[in-house]
């Protein structure tokens, strides 16, 4: 009994004492319950935008505007008049537009059944709340017309394709998580095996050149993560029917990806003490990125505190990109964040390969 | 003469540790140079200097006629090395290892040119298991063969030997000895006099950051220890005091008085003159003078694995 005693206790210290062991004992389930409980718990406001196009204007048009305005769960921005609406929406790779037609005055006025407009993609959360919102605004109004007897009502007109689902959106933020975690922890590891191994003076006597060895890493997580997106992308539609178009964009994107984290990895890998305290790093850099950068939840869902967090990662851009490129169809949201991504990446890729040494003092 | 190496002034300095201090080093092409000391005398540090991957704080250093500071990415590839700590990849098996090292010299070495070389070093029954799996003594002669694949003219190797069983490191000598034969310059480190006097035209004694002795083995025996020496064994202290007074150059090893002398003809009355001492002691032989009796004299302390004795 005493010996079983003093090998749990000598386990449970090493154990401890191990930086990847007290990450995923501690650390990693209170990021946990900060995280799924900022997001989900409503803390903070949580309001999504609501662009309406007011074809009426008409006191009607403008007192159910007021009705929308005065929502905690909706902020109503206006849209040109003169503007094609799903052109809009599609430009701006918005989620949801309300379209109050011309007639709405009229209609209300002689109590005869109107339906106003609600354009947008059914699959986003976004939406979802903005159509709550336009129908319990419907509700207050068609009982103040006509007491509980509808008249006023929603059509909806999906705008990017009748048949996306919460998977089809899923599906890019999966290839966007998967593209930070497999090059940022495991070239963590691998930088900070390297260092304290000593590979990397190893392979200073060689031709080779520390950003020589850095883009061969970036080469290899690159047709990795290709082959991963296809991989991914074949079961989904096979099990899920999911839906995506593959152009270069997403391509480019997964590039820029794998240099941004592989790089990252490289930074956090050369000051580590050792392999797991990188793992445990990786994982405190990687875990939050992961959740709020929209990979599965919208980040528009989420209390605006985490949206200005959110706005600040990286992944977020890679993900955005992603789904604006495999999803909407919206190349030029697509290209703007891929400018972004690029930026970052070209950025902490040469200081990666400045800043680490693979050479002693 | 040619020389693969030459240090003039050379100094590192880490704050207020002086770790080389001011080494004057040359080492002739074509020769085997043994830099000899204790762990912590500065000889891996002047070889990463020397390697290219240590940057100097003062004086010069050329190696195979380039600068280390500003031109080594032309010498780089003409170059071979074998760290002190050198560890293999794991999941790489040796014939794997000595291919990828070949590419990144950019000599894409054929599978059997592979082989032959694994064969060289001994490794030909372990080519295809993961390094993983190797001993220490094979994990060292993976580092010599991937040391030896761009075919260098200088090859560093840094304690090549250490922790090696003595079979495994006549195997080791038995290579350097053939590198020397294809007339490649070898650098060598060691904290093993033996293999310092067996392997090496030229040795350097590096103590405390200095060079404190340079020349051939023989020449340092001579200058330094005499050629051949009486033992006086268990004389001590007293035994000492006596020799010394009596005239004769002597130096306590333990409790052994060393008296060397360095006229054979004078042996057989220095014999006479030291049975004859009043002090007791158990026996009394003579031997070869050693580099390790040349260590001795000069760092004043005897080395053994690398650490100096009380």
């Amino acid at each position: 009994m005493r010996e079983i005693l003093a090998d749990t206790i000598a386990f449970g210290r090493q154990y401890l004492r191990s930086p990847i062991g007290a990450f995923f004992a501690f650390i990693f389930p209170v990021l946990l319950i900060l995280l799924f409980g900022a997001i989900f718990s409503g803390i903070g406001t949580s309001k999504v935008s609501l662009p309406v196009q007011d074809q009426d204007a008409t006191p009607a048009s403008r007192a159910f505007l007021d009705l929308l305005n005065r929502s905690p769960y909706v902020t109503v921005t206006m849209v040109p008049t003169d503007a094609n609406l799903s052109d809009y929406i599609r430009a701006n790779s918005l989620d949801v537009a309300l379209e109050i037609p011309s007639g709405f005055g009229t209609a209300a006025a002689a109590k005869v059944p109107f339906n106003l407009t609600l354009f947008g993609d059914p699959s986003r959360t976004t939406y979802t709340q903005a159509a709550n919102v336009v129908g319990a605004a419907l509700v207050q109004t068609n009982f103040v017309l006509n007491g509980a007897q509808p008249v006023l009502g929603i059509s909806a007109r999906p705008i990017v394709s009748s048949s996306f689902t919460y998977m089809d959106y899923f599906l890019p933020g999966i290839v966007g998580m998967t593209v930070m975690t497999s090059s940022l922890y495991s070239m963590t590891s691998i930088a900070a095996e390297y260092r304290t191994r000593r590979y990397f003076k190893l392979l200073a006597t060689t031709p080779l050149t520390k950003g020589g060895w850095l883009s061969a890493k970036i080469a290899f997580y690159f047709l990795l993560m290709v082959a991963s997106l296809l991989v991914t992308l074949a079961v989904g539609v096979a099990a899920w029917q999911m839906h995506a178009t593959l152009t270069a964009v997403p391509f480019a994107l997964i590039a820029a990806g794998v240099v941004l984290f592989t790089s990252l990895g490289m930074l956090i890998g050369s000051v580590v003490k050792d392999p797991s305290s990188g793992i445990a790093i990786a994982n405190a850099v990687g875990f939050p990125m992961m959740f709020l950068s929209g990979s599965f939840f919208q980040i528009e869902a989420m209390p605006g505190y985490l949206q200005t967090v959110a706005r600040v990662l990286p992944l977020t851009y890679l993900n955005d990109g992603l789904r604006n490129a495999m999803i909407y169809g919206n190349s030029t949201l697509a290209l703007t964040d891929l400018g972004i991504v690029s930026v970052l990446a070209v950025a902490v890729f040469f200081l990666a390969a400045r800043l680490v040494s693979w050479k002693g003092r | 003469m040619v020389y693969a190496i030459e240090t003039q002034g050379l100094v590192k300095s880490y704050g207020a540790l002086t770790a080389v201090d001011h080494l004057d080093l040359t080492v002739a092409t074509g020769s085997i140079y043994a830099l000899l000391g204790p762990n912590g005398a500065g000889k891996t540090t002047a070889v990463e200097i020397l390697e290219g991957i240590r940057t100097l704080s003062r004086g010069r250093a050329r190696v195979l006629g380039e600068d280390v500071a500003n031109d080594y990415a032309r010498v780089r590839s003409r170059i071979g090395a074998l760290p002190q700590d050198f560890e293999p990849f794991d999941r790489l098996s040796p014939l794997e290892t000595v291919l990828y090292w070949s590419r990144l010299f950019g000599r894409s070495l054929s599978r059997p040119d592979a082989v032959r070389l694994l064969e060289a070093v001994g490794l030909q029954e372990r080519m295809g298991v993961p390094a993983l799996r190797l001993s220490g003594g094979e994990k060292r002669k993976l580092g010599m063969a991937i040391a030896l694949v761009p075919e260098p003219e200088l090859l560093f190797l840094d304690e090549p030997t250490t922790g090696l069983d003595p079979s495994a490191r006549r195997e080791v000598w038995q290579l350097v000895r053939g590198v020397r034969k294809e007339g490649r310059t070898v650098l060598l480190t060691t904290h093993y006099l033996d293999e310092a006097e067996q392997l090496a035209d030229d040795v350097g004694i590096l103590h405390r950051g200095r060079l404190v002795a340079e020349g051939r083995p023989e020449e340092l025996i001579a200058r330094n220890a005499g050629r051949t020496l009486i033992v006086l064994g268990g004389a001590g202290a007293a035994g000492l005091r006596e020799v010394e007074a009596e005239g004769f150059p002597a130096r306590l090893d333990r409790e052994d008085v060393l008296v060397p002398v360095a006229d054979p003809t004078e042996m057989r009355a220095a014999l006479g003159r030291l049975a004859a001492l009043r002090t007791p002691f158990a026996d009394m032989y003579t031997r070869r003078s050693s580099l390790e009796d040349v260590f001795l004299q000069i760092v004043g302390s005897r080395m053994e694995e690398g650490v100096l004795q009380a």
